[in-house]
């Protein structure tokens, strides 16, 4: 996975192998599946490709299909669903080995101006008050360094740091940002972003258990991943991740996620539902 | 109307003709509306992507985008895609059709049922339903050609007033833009989970964008508000014909778009689904 800007901009520039066809590079890894947030990412680029300047992305909605090999490339086939006026749509099929392993459909629409409301920021603590994680990530000999692209810092969850609320048991607040600058292009800030949006999420879906990401108890794997773009915003530059799980039943949890830049302006949405089970289930299935 | 004819109308939509194996087509409705209402779409390609699974897997997520306003005078053809099927999981991409066009298109996801962790949100304080505004009754007694269009798409709904921001619920700085209501289907569905699946996606459709506007002191005739995309996530199975509370909360809206998250819960507490859903709000000048 990018450990640099550098390596995350390489990750987004996609080959061109056909009209609507696009093939991304494969970072080295040692996980044992493509993260997620990476084909979100390169996806998303693959929708902008085929659209015309003018339009921006303000929504993209997605399915895990099935999980990605980190040996191969990834190819992402796009469809054209709509050109209209104000809005276009597209509808990106990643895959591997012949078979789809992610799809995801991409709405842009023509900036325009309306009406404009948006929920308060929480109260937290600013970045540089919140705890740094990235050495914690790292593991305790520094080696494991596949989330290095991004800095984490981390506020609280329900179960640690958190005041209590009764009424919403799950939940868990990050400041996350790309570790150093990005060029300008605001679809490069929003498919960073997008790559981002995919890590620690769920943390607030394990939270009312007292589970931490990233340990072991459980298994988790995204099934869908949703992303409403506000407005643009740099995500090479602090954005709170706060995230709300309203609920976990039937072996999954659902997180809706909301995001503030340091100015406490509501830039973006996002939800993801995923698997939540309690071991490690025999590999490939999901 | 009648209630029966109302709930056998909406039963009817439901209703898919099969024209192939994964192809199904919709019944006429007659409406007086210039367009399809969404939440007839979003149901009938429910529909249609469940017929083609397996009754052992549950739909437990949707994502769609609306592309085109629906045509109400001629059906709509349901192309389904079967886009993986696993052990745990099936997937499956319905293309609503009219006109040789795609119109909507609607991804979900089924699932074994199966177990694991629990939590969930508590339910807001909010009065009973039987205490609560009746909405319909006032669309009824509008009287003009739009409040009758109107009523005609909530007549098989029985829906209560809880209230929005500024009208009915506490000023909420946190969250400027919400509103509350009870909503079910009159009269007996029956037993099929898919009929109460498909009666509250049809449902959840026809209030959520309008909390996108709680903050905004505008009416109706000075915005053109449709929708842009509607997603839900089923948590588990509930009856869509006894009171749900539709909890709708609007986090932003900029652009000339509003996002806006449904949470239902049941009468005794229990979170039932998550409905999410962008709408085009524009100032109408």
């Amino acid at each position: 996975m990018p450990r640099t800007t550098a390596e995350l901009l390489a990750l987004l520039d996609l080959e061109t192998i056909d009209d609507n066809l696009f093939r991304g590079t494969q970072p080295g890894s040692i996980l044992p599946r493509v993260f997620g947030g990476q084909v979100a990412a390169q996806a998303l680029v693959a929708a902008d490709r085929t659209v015309e300047g003018g339009y921006a992305v303000h929504s993209l909605h997605s399915y895990f299909l099935q999980p990605g090999d980190t040996a191969a490339p990834i190819v992402y086939d796009v469809e054209r669903l709509r050109d209209g006026r104000s809005f276009a749509t597209r509808r990106v099929l990643a895959r591997q080995h012949g078979r789809p392993i992610y799809v995801m459909t991409v709405d842009l629409q023509r900036p325009e101006e309306g009406f404009e409301h948006q929920d308060r920021v929480p109260e937290v603590p600013g970045p540089d008050e919140a705890i740094d994680i990235n050495d914690r990530i790292r593991g305790a000999d520094g080696s494991f360094t596949e989330w290095d692209v991004l800095d984490f810092r981390y506020v609280g969850s329900s179960h640690d740091l958190l005041p209590a609320d009764e009424d919403r048991p799950g939940r868990q607040q990050m400041w996350l940002r790309v570790n150093d600058r990005l060029p300008d292009d605001p679809l490069l800030h929003a498919a960073a972003f997008t790559y981002a949006s995919d890590a620690t999420i769920m943390g607030a879906a394990l939270s009312p258990q007292g589970i931490s990401i990233g340990t072991r108890e459980v298994m988790v794997a995204s099934l869908d991943h949703s992303v409403w773009f506000h407005r643009p915003f740099r995500a090479d530059e602090w954005w709170l991740f706060d995230q709300h799980s309203p609920v976990a039943t039937g072996g999954r949890g659902l997180v809706n996620a909301r995001i503030f830049d340091q100015d406490g302006v509501l830039v973006a949405s996002v939800a993801q539902e995923a698997l939540i089970r309690p071991m490690r289930p025999s590999a490939g299935e999901r | 109307m009648s209630e029966q004819s109302a709930l056998e109308e909406l039963m009817g939509l439901f209703d898919l003709e099969t024209i192939d194996a994964d192809l199904y087509r919709g019944r006429p409705v007659r409406t007086t509306r210039p367009r399809v209402f969404g939440g007839q779409v979003a149901a009938q390609a429910l529909c249609a992507g469940i017929r083609t699974v397996d009754p052992a897997y549950t739909v437990h997520s949707m994502h769609s985008y609306f592309l085109l306003p629906g045509d109400p005078q001629v059906p709509i053809v349901y192309d389904v895609e079967r886009i993986r099927d696993g052990r745990s999981f099936l997937t499956r991409r319905v293309a609503a059709r009219q006109h040789g066009r795609p119109i909507y298109y609607l991804t979900a996801n089924f699932q074994v049922p199966e177990d694991g962790l629990e939590h969930q949100d508590v339910m807001p304080e909010v009065g009973d339903p039987e205490d609560a505004v009746d909405m319909v009754a006032m669309m009824r007694s509008g009287g003009t050609p739009e409040a009758d269009a109107l009523a005609k798409e909530w007549a098989a709904l029985g829906a209560r007033w809880v209230g929005s921001s500024g009208r009915g619920l506490p000023d909420d700085p946190v969250h400027p833009s919400r509103s509350r209501l009870w909503l079910r289907v009159e009269g007996d569905l029956g037993d099929d989970p898919t009929a109460h699946l498909a009666a509250f996606t049809y449902a959840s459709d026809i209030s959520l964008l309008g909390a996108t506007l709680a903050a905004h002191p505008v009416g109706p005739e000075q915005t053109q508000m449709a929708s842009l995309d509607h997603t839900i996530w089923f948590h588990q199975p509930f009856r869509a014909d006894e009171w749900w509370l539709y909890d709708q909360v609007s986090p932003a809206a900029r652009g000339g778009r509003g996002l806006a998250i449904g949470r239902v819960f049941t009468r005794d507490g229990t979170l039932v689904a998550t409905v999410a859903q962008e709408g085009l709000i524009r100032p109408r000048r």
